[in-house]
């Protein structure tokens, strides 16, 4: 059974991927001329028909981007003429495309490991714990809904009460209720071991 | 950092996020839409501090990088990086920074009540100014605006920022008053 063609790029490692997009982005404004443009974002189109054809749904799925560099492309040709115009629709257009593949094509524990990797060196400079990162990434997970429930509970308290929703009195019950929650989930953390690694490093810091 | 930093520093920036997916907000004086996660980002320099304020947009700008979509109207992935206007997103990162490094001169400070305000005020603004500086920074140097126009546009967004840094300096004096100054042990 052969693999699907996007499989290929799936299989590089991030960072190559990461390095890949820095240099067509540098390479990109390296150059002004809208032929050049226009044919490297007509091969990486092509290139994306070919290998990965979900990073295309996914870059138009995100128009609000690219909305956004339209209203700049049509302030630029009004403003400096349409060669401008033409070369910041190819370059950007064309960025936010290679950088849609590489997010789609790459994992996010994926993502989670290279940042960890490159995180490591600043572990060593006693800046932070890289096995944090991941922990860090799980626990925003974990609080959003708890953040929106909460939301949503202050919001009903204000219609219960009959009174109009200001963000004077809608933040402050929210974050203070937040915060008393915080003790609770780091004490289950230190409970269940899952940064044990760190537990000498804790009783240094409080003294 | 202790597990209760690292929860706090999560937190905010799930706050953040949620601040992000919120119906806007009406504020009754001017008519400017809340719809901010900069609102957040003013509140996590401001209740976290400079450092773990600064880390809470570093994990957001970590999730966005890994292709979330945490930002407002579901954006999120490397392209976010490569827009025009990523540099108010990275300028969240100094601003946090500096919004939290103000707050804490102010909590320094042995001064009470509005005064108290007044500081937080002045902190959160600093912090709505670097942001814009970036965000127009940016402009210039990626879209290739020239620096009038890069002005020009980003004064529109400059009214909505102002009221948010007003509402951040509110709610963090609150804060401040009910937890006291060391909330982070660190």
């Amino acid at each position: 059974m052969t693999a699907a063609p996007g499989a290929v790029l799936e299989r590089l490692p991030a960072t190559t991927k990461l390095a890949a997009l820095f240099c067509i982005s540098v390479l990109l404004f390296l150059t002004t001329s809208p032929s050049l443009l226009g044919a490297a974002a007509g091969a990486i189109l092509v290139a994306c028909l070919l290998l990965c054809r979900e990073a295309l749904v996914q870059w138009l799925k995100a128009w609000p981007l690219l909305l956004t560099i339209g209203i700049f492309a049509l302030w630029k040709a009004f403003a400096d003429g349409y060669h401008e115009a033409l070369v910041l629709l190819l370059r950007l257009g064309t960025l936010s495309l290679v950088a849609t593949v590489v997010t789609v094509t790459t994992s996010i524990r994926q993502f989670i490991d290279t940042i960890t990797r490159l995180a490591r060196p600043l572990e060593k400079l006693g800046i932070g714990n890289a096995h944090d990162i991941g922990l860090a990434i799980g626990l925003v997970m974990r609080l959003i809904p708890d953040v929106r429930q909460r939301y949503l509970a202050v919001v009903d308290a204000h219609r219960a009460r009959g009174l109009p929703l200001r963000p004077s009195t809608l933040f402050v019950p929210m974050i203070i209720g937040m915060l008393k929650g915080a003790d609770d989930m780091a004490n289950a953390i230190d409970a269940r071991g899952i940064r044990a690694d760190t537990r000498t490093e804790k009783k240094v810091g409080h003294g | 950092m202790d597990s209760k930093s690292l929860v706090l520093v999560a937190l905010f920036t799930a706050i953040i996020v949620v601040l992000g997916l919120i119906p806007p907000i009406m504020v009754a004086v001017i008519p400017v839409p809340i719809h901010a996660q900069s609102l957040g980002v003013l509140l996590a320099g401001i209740v976290l501090g400079a450092r773990h304020g600064a880390l809470s947009v570093l994990l957001l700008i970590a999730l966005v990088a890994i292709g979330l979509p945490v930002l407002s109207g579901g954006r999120g992935g490397l392209s976010v990086f490569l827009s025009p206007t990523a540099g108010y997103l990275l300028g969240y990162l100094p601003a946090a920074w500096m919004t939290g490094w103000a707050a804490d001169r102010v909590h320094d400070l042995p001064i009470r009540g509005w005064k108290v305000l007044a500081g937080l005020l002045a902190a959160a603004i600093l912090g709505v100014l670097i942001t814009h500086v970036v965000g127009i920074a940016w402009l210039i140097a990626y879209v290739g605006l020239s620096p009038l126009e890069a002005i020009v546009g980003d004064l529109i967004f400059v009214p909505g920022d102002l009221v948010k840094a007003a509402l951040a300096a509110y709610v963090g004096r609150i804060i401040h008053e009910n937890f006291g100054r060391r909330l982070i042990a660190s």
